[in-house]
């Protein structure tokens, strides 16, 4: 689940950490783009175990951390990986070899590595997404995606005060429901608390809206009190980055 | 100072100073309307924005980005300031609030004093030519509010800014203002013109208006004490060993133990994040303790059925918007009700000045705050609950409100009500408490019955 967490320094300051959010972006768009040429459980399981332990070594994220992280996205793989492989379409072919019967399910070599690929690949994609959030500040991000990927402030900045109000979100739902109970209303899920969520997060993004407008958010040309600049380190994670795509693409028989 | 009654067009006049009305909250302006020698109708989008601060009631909804320094910089960026002059200017405010130290801290981290004076930091970084203050102080514990004005106190000193302050309690503004204006029901000035003069000329219209008046009033408003009958009265809700804690946090209560009678008017007080809140949904079972018990006449509430909870105890919530449920007044009011007491919604929304007539087919969410909080309270006494609990009644009510809240406290508590009360209100609690309950990091400090009250 994706909500606001505070990073430790030690995270922000890692190599990782100090790593331009851009490139890190871009890094796993390209690996993710990457990993969708190949369905063999090679690939997929060079970059997830690379990712894992750049993550530990170079971000300095705590292990519990990172399986909290990768927790939910690498059950979903299980899940998907084990459904694939008992209903894949291969294990009804006559010809194929078979690796297990259990029950009515005959299971054959090619729906195992079907399976396993696919589940690898979100396994990979997974520790991507984790070892990014657990290493990115969100302000940082914001600022990257101005200074160095041309987003507008706007949408950037507007965005990173979505992003901040989403804690909101749970008090609000709680408290809607606290006020059913105590009128007398069963609590439980009710089509009015969607209603009355969305009227209370559009009140508090005009409130915001209304402040930044209030401190001259738009008015012309911003100057920049955090810099983001290019240096040699994100030369390096680019590099190394490229390294074990191309190394894990290499795999492929 | 801008003094007047509940929706009198006090936070709207603010607004149009900024030049946010007519450009981000539409709107017919007439006349003529003159900021920092730019007219915000006529001048570019953000040219007025960039003269004038603008400072909201509520702190948590006006800071931008997470980190402190980050957001007192946020306007210098916007002004397009250097970089190295921001450097500069960024330690010098951070200083001047009294929050050196904290740069790196997330906002959301700080106290609400502490945001507010954030807040007043991030807009006085750019120099702007006006300030603006909504209500600044009316979410803040008194030690919040007093560090907040004397900031304001400093800056008025420095006779740099022009400063508008929109305030409701005026004891501590009034001493600084130069220039008072007073605006009527309507939106209509009353008066305008030196303190002073203001008072002698106008003070009776403006007390007429509902409007607070800096004079310490001796309090004509002081609720009878307990009835001696009931002296002995049956405990309406008892907590023992309580203890509690929200997720990931550390304990907000420890170890409460206390119980409230028939007829006490409990006042529950201490700082910001002292618990207060939190013991009040105890007590009516929208919290469950992690340890100990709360017994409400002798059942656990937060086991209650719904409707057997909101007949026994009523709650009222801080922000009142938070709890509302429906699209319409009417609707709001008769949310829940038998029909029993939905004969009653007439009688008890004109003497809380929200006449259905009138209030009943609008939206609970475009009210005033005052009128909010009344349309919330009405929703808890229309039930008439055995226990009842405001937190923060007074928030943002003018005087014709708070009057009007003693009155129909008054003529509801009759036949044993227990009435606990959160609040940071120093007059409420002299006007209301029979007993007076100190919290302080979670802990009861201080427990007194009144001399003479009981």
């Amino acid at each position: 689940m994706i909500v606001a967490r505070d990073l430790a320094p030690a995270q922000l300051d890692s190599p990782l950490g100090r790593t331009s959010p851009v490139l890190k972006l871009a890094v796993g768009v390209v690996w993710f783009v990457g990993l969708a040429t190949t369905t063999q459980t090679g690939p997929p399981l060079v970059v997830a175990v690379a990712v894992i332990v750049v993550g530990l070594l170079f971000g300095r994220i705590p292990p519990g951390d990172l399986t909290r992280g990768v927790a939910p996205v690498w059950l979903a793989a299980l899940g998907l990986a084990l459904f694939n492989t008992l209903f894949a379409a291969a294990n009804a072919d006559l010809s194929a070899s078979t690796v297990a019967q259990l029950g009515p399910f005959r299971i054959t070599a090619a729906a195992v590595d079907a399976g396993a690929g696919l589940g690898l690949r979100l396994i990979a994609i997974g520790a991507i997404g984790a070892v990014f959030i657990l290493t990115t500040d969100s302000t940082r991000l914001a600022d990257a995606l101005v200074q160095q990927a041309r987003v507008s402030p706007r949408f950037a900045y507007g965005a990173l005060a979505a992003y901040q109000a989403v804690p909101r979100f749970g008090e609000d739902l709680t408290t809607l429901r606290q006020a059913r109970r105590l009128r007398g209303l069963r609590v439980g899920w009710h089509p009015r608390l969607l209603v009355g969520l969305l009227v209370l997060a559009i009140r508090h993004g005009d409130r915001v809206a209304l402040a930044m407008d209030a401190r001259a958010f738009g008015s012309g040309p911003r100057s920049r009190y955090r810099e983001v600049r290019w240096g040699p380190l994100d030369l390096a994670v680019a590099v190394g980055a490229a390294i074990a795509l191309v190394g894990a693409l290499a795999l492929r028989s | 100072m801008v003094v007047g009654p509940s929706g009198s067009g006090k936070s709207s006049l603010g607004l149009a100073l900024a030049g946010l009305i007519p450009r981000d909250i539409p709107g017919e302006v007439r006349g003529e309307l003159c900021v920092a020698g730019l007219d915000p109708r006529a001048a570019e989008s953000g040219a007025v924005a960039a003269q004038v601060g603008l400072v909201f009631q509520d702190p948590g909804s006006q800071l931008v980005l997470e980190r402190v320094e980050d957001d007192v910089a946020f306007g210098l960026e916007n002004r397009a300031w250097q970089r190295a002059d921001m450097l500069a200017r960024v330690t010098e405010v951070i200083d001047e609030a009294g929050l050196t130290g904290l740069e790196r801290r997330r906002s959301n981290r700080l106290s609400g004093g502490q945001q507010q004076r954030l807040a007043l930091a991030g807009v006085l970084a750019p120099r702007p030519a006006v300030l603006v203050l909504d209500e600044p102080t009316s979410n803040l514990d008194p030690a919040g509010a007093a560090a907040f004005f004397a900031r304001l106190t400093r800056l008025r000193a420095d006779r740099s800014t022009t400063i508008v302050l929109v305030e409701h309690r005026v004891d501590a503004a009034w001493p600084l203002a130069d220039l008072v204006l007073a605006l009527g029901p309507d939106g209509v000035p009353i008066d305008v013109g030196a303190p002073d003069e203001v008072l002698g000329r106008s003070g009776e219209r403006m007390a007429g208006a509902g409007i607070w008046l800096p004079r310490p009033e001796a309090s004509r408003l002081r609720l009878p004490g307990r009835l001696a009958s009931l002296a002995a009265a049956r405990p309406t809700v008892r907590a023992a060993n309580v203890g509690f804690a929200y997720e990931h946090g550390a304990p907000a209560l420890v170890d409460i133990d206390l119980t409230f009678s028939e007829g006490e008017r409990v006042a529950l007080v201490g700082a910001n994040g002292s618990g207060k809140s939190t013991l009040g949904r105890l007590l009516v079972g929208l919290l469950r303790p992690m340890s100990g018990e709360v017994r409400l006449e002798g059942v656990d509430p937060s086991h209650l059925p719904a409707t057997d909870l909101a007949r026994r105890a009523g709650y009222v919530f801080q922000d009142p918007e938070a709890g509302f449920l429906t699209d319409t007044v009417a609707d709001e009011i008769a949310l829940g009700l038998g029909p029993a007491e939905r004969a009653e919604v007439p009688g008890l929304m004109a003497r809380l000045r929200l006449p259905l007539e009138a209030f009943g087919p609008r939206s609970p969410y475009r009210l005033s705050g005052g009128e909010a909080r009344r349309l919330s309270l009405a929703c808890a006494l229309i039930r008439r609950p055995r226990l009842l609990v405001l937190d923060e009644p007074t928030f943002g009510q003018d005087r014709l409100g708070y009057e009007g809240l003693l009155e129909i406290l008054r003529a509801r508590l009759q036949g044993g009500v227990c009435l606990v009360i959160a609040t940071h209100d120093e007059r409420l609690v002299s006007d209301i408490a029979t007993r007076v309950v100190r919290l302080d990091g979670g802990r009861i400090v201080d427990d007194q019955t009144i001399e003479g009250a009981a």
